[in-house]
C-alpha cells in the first residue's frame, strides 16, 4: 500500500478500468443484493420489527413484486438473510435457491456485533451458517452486514474481529465494503496477506435511504432521486466497464410507484448490450481468477509524539 | 433597566464592528486580460484520516479509503482531461498513506497545499507549529518546496511565519478578501468556499457528525443544476467560485461524470479562468494588495 493497520484495509490503488475484465468479454458487471432483514436499528431484528405491517408487506407482497421484476428481466440476485429471517421464510429461501438466486448470511438477527466478545461473535456466525445450510441445503459463501435505517452510519457495522472470524468460518466473501466500487481484498494481516474478498456497496444505490427516510418528517420520499442515482451510476460504470451494484429492500421497493421505477431501471439495464448479471458468489469466483491476491507494499507510516498512531 | 439595555446595545454593536474590522473586502477584482471570472477546483484529500480522528467505525474508514484508492485518481484524470490546474488540500499524513497519488497530482501541475497534519489544529500553539512544520516537510518531499496555501483554522500568525500566502476556509464574501486575526493582525488573503458548493453536503451520509434525522442525500442532477446557477451568477458578476470536492465523495463514478458535464459547460463560456488557488492568490495579492 503503504499499508497502515487501523486506517486502511486494502492496497494503495484500485484496479484501473482497463484491468477490469468480465467473463465472455462482457462490458460491465451488474449485481443486485436483496436485503431480507427487517431490523430497524443496531439491536437487530426485534419482535416489534416482525409484528409490523411494514414487515408483513415486505414478506409477502413486496417480495413477490421484487421477484416478479427480477424474473421479468431474467436477473439473478443475492439475498442477504439473517438466521431469524431464514427460519421465518424457510420455504421462500428454498424457492429462491431453486430459481438460481443466491442465499447469503446476514448475521443472527442482523445485529450490531461491534461490542461482542470474540467467542460470542464466533458462535453467532457458526449458528447462522448452520441455520442457512440446513434450510437451503448448501453452505452460504457470503456474509453481509448491511446498514439499517436506524444506524448512526450508512455503511453497516462489524467488529474488529469480524473479517478474521469469517475467514476462519470458511466464507468466500464479505458482501458490503465501501473502499472500492469493484470487488477488493479486505486485508486482516498485512504481513501474511490474510484477507477476504469484499463486494462493493454504497448507500447511494440502496433504496432504504431514499424511500421515506429519515423516518420522521415531511417530504421524505425521494424515489425519483434514487432512480436518477441508479441510472447515472450505471451509465458511468458501464462506460468504464466496471461494476454497478444496487441494494433493494422488498418492504421499500415493492410498493406502487417505487416498483414501477425499479422496473423502468431494470429494463434500461437489460437493454444495454454486454451487461453481465450474476450472483455475488459468481462474481467473486470470477474475481479470484482475475485478481488472485491483494497488492500491498510495506508501511512507511511512522509514529510521532503528539500525533495519532 | 434602560442603562442595562444601552450597555447591551453598545456591546453588541461593538462585537459586530470588531468582527467587521477583521475583514478587508475587494469590491471588484480585475482578472487577467481576457478573463471575466476565476473558478478554483479544490479537493480536500483526507481519505479516512478525519474518520479515524473522530474514532468512527471500520466501515466509515473504508468509505474514506475509497478516496485514496480510487477517487483521487479519477479527479486527477478529470482535471487533466480538461487542462484544469486544481488545488489538492491534503493532511501531511496522507504522504505516508497515498504518496503515489500525491506525486501524480504534482506531476500533472496541480497545487498540493496544506490541510493540517492529521486534520485537526492542536490548541497548544507549540504543537500547532510542530504540526504545521511536519506537514510542510511531508509535502515538500513531494513538491520540492513548502506549501503556500492552507484550508484550515491554523493561526494566521503561524501561517505567516511559515510562508503561507493564502487560506481557503470560509465565505464572508463571494470574492477573495483579506482576513485578520482577533487582534487585527496577520492579515491574509482568503479564497472563500461556500458549503452549498461542497460535495459532502449533498452526498456524504452523517457529515460532520450529523444525526439520521438530518440526512437528505441527493443525486447529481440536482447538484449540477445548483452549481451551474451559482457559477452563472458569478460569471455575470465577474466574480469567483471555489468548488470544494472530496475524493471519497466526488470520486464516485457518476459524480465524476457530472463534474465532466459541468466543466465542459463552464469552459464553453468565454473568459473562464481555471488555475490553481495559488495562481489566483498571487494575482489578487499583486493587483489588489
Amino acid at each position: 500500500m503503504p499499508w497502515k493497520d487501523g486506517y486502511t484495509i486494502s492496497g494503495e490503488t484500485s484496479l484501473l478500468d482497463s484491468e477490469v475484465r468480465w467473463p465472455g468479454e462482457q462490458r460491465c458487471c451488474f449485481s443486485i443484493t436483496v436485503d431480507l432483514s427487517v431490523a430497524s436499528g443496531p439491536e437487530g431484528i426485534t419482535e416489534a420489527d416482525l409484528a409490523s405491517p411494514k414487515t408483513q408487506f415486505g414478506l409477502r407482497e413486496g417480495l413477490d413484486r421484487v421477484k416478479d421484476a427480477l424474473d421479468r428481466f431474467g436477473l439473478k440476485a443475492t439475498f442477504a438473510t439473517p438466521a431469524v429471517m431464514a427460519r421465518v421464510q424457510a420455504h421462500t429461501l428454498r424457492v429462491l435457491t431453486q430459481e438460481g438466486h443466491e442465499i447469503a448470511a446476514e448475521g443472527f438477527r442482523h445485529e450490531d456485533v461491534s461490542a461482542l466478545s470474540r467467542e460470542d461473535e464466533a458462535e453467532r456466525i457458526n449458528l447462522t451458517t448452520s441455520v442457512l445450510s440446513d434450510i437451503t441445503g448448501r453452505r452460504p459463501e457470503g456474509w453481509f452486514s448491511l446498514p439499517r435505517q436506524g444506524d448512526k452510519f450508512a455503511g453497516g457495522t462489524i467488529s474488529p474481529r469480524t473479517m478474521d472470524l469469517l475467514i476462519d468460518a470458511g466464507y468466500a466473501y464479505f458482501g458490503n465494503g465501501l473502499a472500492d466500487d469493484i470487488p477488493h481484498y479486505w486485508v486482516t494481516d498485512a504481513a501474511s496477506g490474510r484477507s477476504i474478498l469484499t463486494m462493493p456497496y454504497y448507500y447511494h444505490y440502496d433504496d432504504q435511504f431514499f424511500l421515506l427516510f429519515p423516518s420522521k418528517g415531511t417530504g421524505l420520499e425521494h424515489a425519483d432521486s434514487l432512480f436518477r442515482n441508479w441510472r447515472a451510476e450505471f451509465d458511468a460504470q458501464y462506460r468504464r466497464g466496471r461494476h454497478f451494484h444496487m441494494t433493494l429492500h422488498p418492504y421499500a421497493s415493492g410498493f406502487g410507484h417505487r416498483i414501477r421505477l425499479l422496473e423502468t431501471f431494470l429494463q434500461y439495464v437489460s437493454g444495454s448490450p454486454g451487461v453481465w448479471n450474476e450472483t455475488a458468489s459468481a462474481v467473486i469466483k470470477h474475481w479470484r481468477g482475475l485478481d488472485p491476491a491483494p497488492r500491498l507494499e510495506p508501511s512507511i507510516w511512522r509514529d510521532y509524539p503528539g500525533s495519532l498512531s | 433597566m434602560t442603562s442595562v439595555l444601552e450597555r447591551e446595545l453598545t456591546a453588541l454593536t461593538s462585537a459586530a464592528r470588531r468582527y467587521d474590522a477583521r475583514h478587508r473586502r475587494i469590491s471588484r477584482i480585475a482578472w487577467p486580460e481576457g478573463k471575466r471570472m476565476a473558478v478554483n477546483f479544490t479537493a480536500d484529500f483526507d481519505a479516512m484520516l478525519l474518520r479515524r480522528l473522530l474514532n468512527e467505525p471500520p466501515m466509515q474508514l473504508a468509505k474514506g479509503e475509497f478516496g485514496g484508492r480510487v477517487g483521487i485518481w479519477r479527479l486527477i484524470a478529470l482535471f487533466d482531461s480538461h487542462g484544469i490546474k486544481a488545488t489538492i488540500f491534503t493532511p501531511g499524513r496522507i504522504r505516508e498513506l497515498y504518496p503515489q497519488a500525491l506525486r501524480a497530482a504534482h506531476a500533472s501541475g496541480h497545487e498540493i497545499a496544506d490541510h493540517m497534519w492529521e486534520h485537526h489544529v492542536p490548541r497548544d500553539m507549540q504543537l500547532e507549529l510542530d504540526h504545521l512544520q511536519k506537514t510542510g516537510a511531508a509535502l515538500s518531499s513531494i513538491i520540492g518546496r513548502t506549501p503556500v496555501g492552507t484550508r484550515s483554522d491554523h493561526s494566521l500568525s503561524l501561517l505567516k511565519q511559515e510562508g503561507f500566502i493564502y487560506t481557503s476556509h470560509e465565505c464572508a464574501d463571494h470574492l477573495p478578501y483579506y482576513l485578520s486575526d482577533a487582534d487585527n493582525q496577520n492579515e491574509m488573503l482568503n479564497l472563500p468556499f461556500h458549503y452549498a458548493i461542497d460535495d459532502a453536503m449533498f452526498y456524504s451520509f452523517a457529515w460532520l457528525g450529523s444525526g439520521n434525522a438530518a440526512q437528505r442525500i441527493t443525486d447529481t442532477d440536482r447538484v449540477f443544476d445548483m452549481w451551474w446557477e451559482a457559477f452563472l451568477q458569478q460569471y455575470h458578476a465577474g466574480g469567483y467560485l471555489n468548488v470544494c470536492l472530496h475524493p471519497f465523495v466526488s470520486g464516485r463514478a457518476q459524480r465524476i461524470d457530472m463534474l465532466d458535464r459541468l466543466i465542459t459547460r463552464m469552459k464553453a463560456m468565454p473568459g473562464v479562468w481555471m488555475p490553481t488557488c495559488e495562481t489566483v492568490a498571487r494575482h489578487c495579492l499583486a493587483v489588489h494588495p
